[in-house]
């Protein structure tokens, strides 16, 4: 049993229990959650230094709003790990269903990008270094290669576990072998590859904070690494927020593109 | 035939709809089931039917009115009252010994007596050889045995059935209904049995109640009345055909009110 | 011969590796050689290194993943079991769940400085959301019937939970300890690489900042190399686990 079909690239990414009925209580236990915070620190229970309060962490971050300096290093950071986890969709898609379709390329990739898949490609960071050095070119480049792997291996899973019965009922219809792909197996294997950019993305995030803290310069996590080598703690917590939005923000747009194009799939139902 | 098997007395249930409105799925119904009878309830999906067999399980909560059976008042489940699934609903990691296993150690019995008494039941049911399989490597027909074999094992009072072989093809399905009515027979308990098939509703029950769709209600109940023996002649005679055709119109009637009712 | 068909590729890829670092088409600063890469780190087994790295980062890596699991399985369960601890846990779940950890780093190194706690630390954290949410959901999604079916047997609610939600969950915890296993690995390694003074991350920086690249390689390799090998074990653990289930 190879890893490819393994199915441990999974349909149906549900990201977590949703806000139900309870959605004024989970927004009041988040704000006792922030309350209880200012409050530790307040009453000097947290040392200030581990546990900035609240309330300075927050003006820090509309001081760095103000200043717009937080705006280039989120909008770098947002550049390299959107522009890498393109790159990669782009490369990897297409790759997946090639494997998928024809003989040659399944059998020399199959293996190639199941020993790397498990992989963990933040090792690779040093050579990166080594080869393309610290800027721009270097750090996308390795948010490529940390995304292109679950995005194979979902794309070549899901095009190649496409249901026959469709694919004959198109047949049978009268569509051309050559729209095939295009009409009927993309359309069908799109949760599975879905999903896969789903896994991809906050790997991609990941690697593009941990990269940026290694190759140093601009971007969130060099200045968050620059405030954890300075002791600002406040500037760490508000390094963390900022992050954790912008986290939030792409993972769901990438949720709601999902939910845009599988509005026919049964589980835009629930 | 005086004493009671189960007793529903103006029982309502209505569920929350999603949009807030609340959709009546059973409204005032009474029926008195004697003990050891074989019931079956019919009637088009979304009569009611299973939400009744449900109330009598003690799976749902009781809104209104009271559900009676010799050990009392229905308030939860318990194994007074076994039920069988049309999904099996076996423990598929279990093998087919360890899930009959699973309630007779609930009752407290020791691990050999439970397995002792397990295998009765799967020689009954006809399972026996495949006491290690996982219900994965068995056919539908199979697995329901093996359900049924779990359920009579605990030697339930009232024996509850949700369209146990709607998931059956139709050869296993007569073969089914056969060996049921024959355990029936040899060991009686209260069965309800819920179907929309009309053939299975009578080949099977004592009585069969009929049921209306929205709200749910038991509309007619009639006595089957062809004799204990149940085989390819009670098929063929002249008062099976009747009573298939009779049922049937009753039937068809809250079918076809049923689906328009729908969307 | 259909294993060797099948892993031929792999042949190829590290063939194509020598063949362009033999003929200088590829400087061999930027790419050593294989033989190069292996006397390597033959050395640094040798000295004792490699094995002491090894094992600083794997317990590190074991000690976070295991309490990531443990915690993250109990949470999930009674998250799916009791609605008041939905509501008190589900608002931290969503807020942490797509935040990037290695974003932790830093507070990390505040925390608990440069020793092995923050690590450990950082790799429990995040662990520990992939386990829950999976437990979460394959708890949630255990068919009624199979529950009904247990409270007629006569099993209690906390029976219920241990006999029947449990190892009805158990293929979706067991993928969300594969997706955890696959983060405690980068976790790991991208820790020790800004905040440590021991482990294979370490190991790696120290040696490309010294310039021994083929050492740097070799080691880089080893870290890929068990990474891949500790997801095939569990792989192999987990569908063991299942041998219940339909092989589709």
């Amino acid at each position: 049993m190879s890893a490819l079909e393994a199915g441990h690239v999974r349909p149906a990414a549900r990201s977590g229990p949703r806000f139900g009925t309870g959605l004024l209580v989970q927004t009041g236990v988040l704000l006792a959650l922030f309350a209880l915070w200012e409050a530790s620190t307040r009453l000097g229970l947290a040392h200030p230094f581990l546990l900035p309060p609240l309330s300075d962490v927050l003006v820090r971050l509309y001081q760095d709003a103000i200043g717009g300096a937080v705006f280039v290093d989120l909008g770098l950071t947002l550049y390299r790990a959107l522009t890498g986890f393109l790159i990669a969709a782009a490369l990897g898609i297409p790759l997946g269903i090639l494997m998928a379709r024809t003989k040659f390329f399944g059998w020399f990739f199959e293996p190639l990008i199941s020993i790397g898949f498990p992989m963990p490609k933040v090792a690779f960071v040093p050579i990166f270094i080594l080869w393309f050095d610290i800027y721009d070119t270097s750090k996308i480049i390795m948010v490529v290669f940390s995304c292109f792997f679950p995005i194979v291996m979902a794309t070549h899973a899901g095009t190649k576990n496409v249901d026959k019965w469709p694919l004959w009922s198109a047949r049978a219809l009268g569509t051309k072998e050559s729209r095939l792909l295009w009409e009927v197996i993309l359309p069908l294997a799109s949760p599975q590859i879905l999903t896969g950019l789903q896994i991809a993305l906050p790997v991609g995030m990941i690697t593009t904070v941990v990269t940026e803290m290694l190759m140093g310069g601009r971007g969130v996590g060099g200045a968050m690494i620059q405030a954890g080598r300075f002791a600002d703690s406040v500037g760490v917590f508000a390094g963390i927020i900022e992050i954790a939005l912008l986290g939030m923000l792409v993972i769901r747009g990438l949720e709601l593109i999902r939910a845009r194009l599988l509005i026919w799939h049964p589980e835009a139902r629930h | 035939m005086s004493e009671f098997g189960i007793k529903v007395e103006g029982v309502s249930h209505s569920y929350a709809g999603r949009s807030g409105a609340s959709t009546v799925a059973l409204k005032e119904t009474n029926l008195e089931i004697a003990r050891n009878e074989f019931h079956a309830l019919l009637g088009p999906s979304g009569c009611g039917k299973s939400t009744l067999l449900y109330l009598i399980g003690g799976f749902i909560p009781v809104q209104k009115g009271a559900i009676r059976t010799p050990a009392g008042v229905v308030s939860a489940p318990g194994p007074d009252r076994g039920i069988v699934f049309q999904n099996f609903a076996l423990f598929p990691w279990k093998t087919v010994l360890e899930n009959v296993v699973y309630g007779l150690r609930k009752q407290g019995r020791s691990k050999p007596e439970a397995e002792e008494r397990a295998r009765h039941y799967i020689k009954m049911v006809q399972l026996a050889g495949f006491e290690n399989h996982f219900p994965s490597q068995l056919s539908g027909g199979m697995q329901q045995r093996a359900a049924i074999a779990r359920t009579l094992a605990v030697d339930p009072d009232i024996l509850l059935m949700d369209e146990p072989f709607g998931a059956l093809d139709a050869q296993t399905r007569r073969v089914m209904q056969e060996e049921l009515r024959s355990i029936w027979r040899n060991s009686p308990k209260t069965v309800v049995f819920v179907t929309h098939d009309v053939h299975e509703a009578v080949f099977l029950a004592d009585r069969i109640s009929i049921m209306s769709a929205r709200p749910g209600r038991i509309e007619h109940l009639v006595e089957t009345e062809l004799g204990m023996e149940r085989d390819d002649g009670v098929i063929a005679s002249k008062r099976y055909v009747e009573l298939c055709e009779r049922i049937w119109a009753l039937v068809r009637e809250q079918a076809i009110s049923a689906s328009r009712g729908e969307h | 011969m259909q294993l060797v068909i099948r892993y031929l590729p792999v042949a190829i890829f590290f063939l194509v590796w020598e063949i362009v670092t033999v003929t200088g088409l590829v400087s061999r600063q930027l790419l050593p050689g294989l033989e190069v890469i292996f006397s390597a780190f033959v050395g640094l087994v040798a000295s004792g290194e490699f094995l002491f790295s090894a094992y600083k980062s794997l317990t590190r890596a074991a000690a976070g993943l295991g309490a990531a699991i443990v915690l993250g399985i109990l949470i999930g369960l009674f998250m799916a079991t009791n609605r008041i601890f939905l509501w008190l846990i589900n608002p931290i779940v969503r807020i942490f769940y797509p935040m990037p950890k290695s974003a932790l780093i830093p507070l990390v190194m505040i925390w608990f400085g440069l020793g092995d706690s923050s690590k450990v630390f950082l790799i429990f954290l995040g662990c520990l959301l992939p386990v829950i949410i999976s437990t979460y959901n394959g708890a949630r999604g255990v068919g009624q019937v199979l529950l009904w079916s247990a409270s007629s047997l006569g099993a209690s609610r906390f029976e219920i939970l241990r006999e029947v939600i449990l190892p009805a969950a158990l293929p979706d915890i067991l993928a969300g300890c594969r997706t955890a296993l696959a983060f405690s690995f980068i976790l790991m390694v991208s820790s020790e690489f800004v905040i440590a003074k021991d482990g294979l991350g370490f190991l790696i920086g120290t040696l490309g900042d010294g310039g021994n690249y083929p050492a740097m390689f070799a080691v880089i390799l080893a870290v890929a190399g068990i990474g891949f090998a500790a997801d095939r074990l569990y792989a192999a653990f987990a569908a063991s686990r299942l041998h219940w289930k339909e092989q589709s």
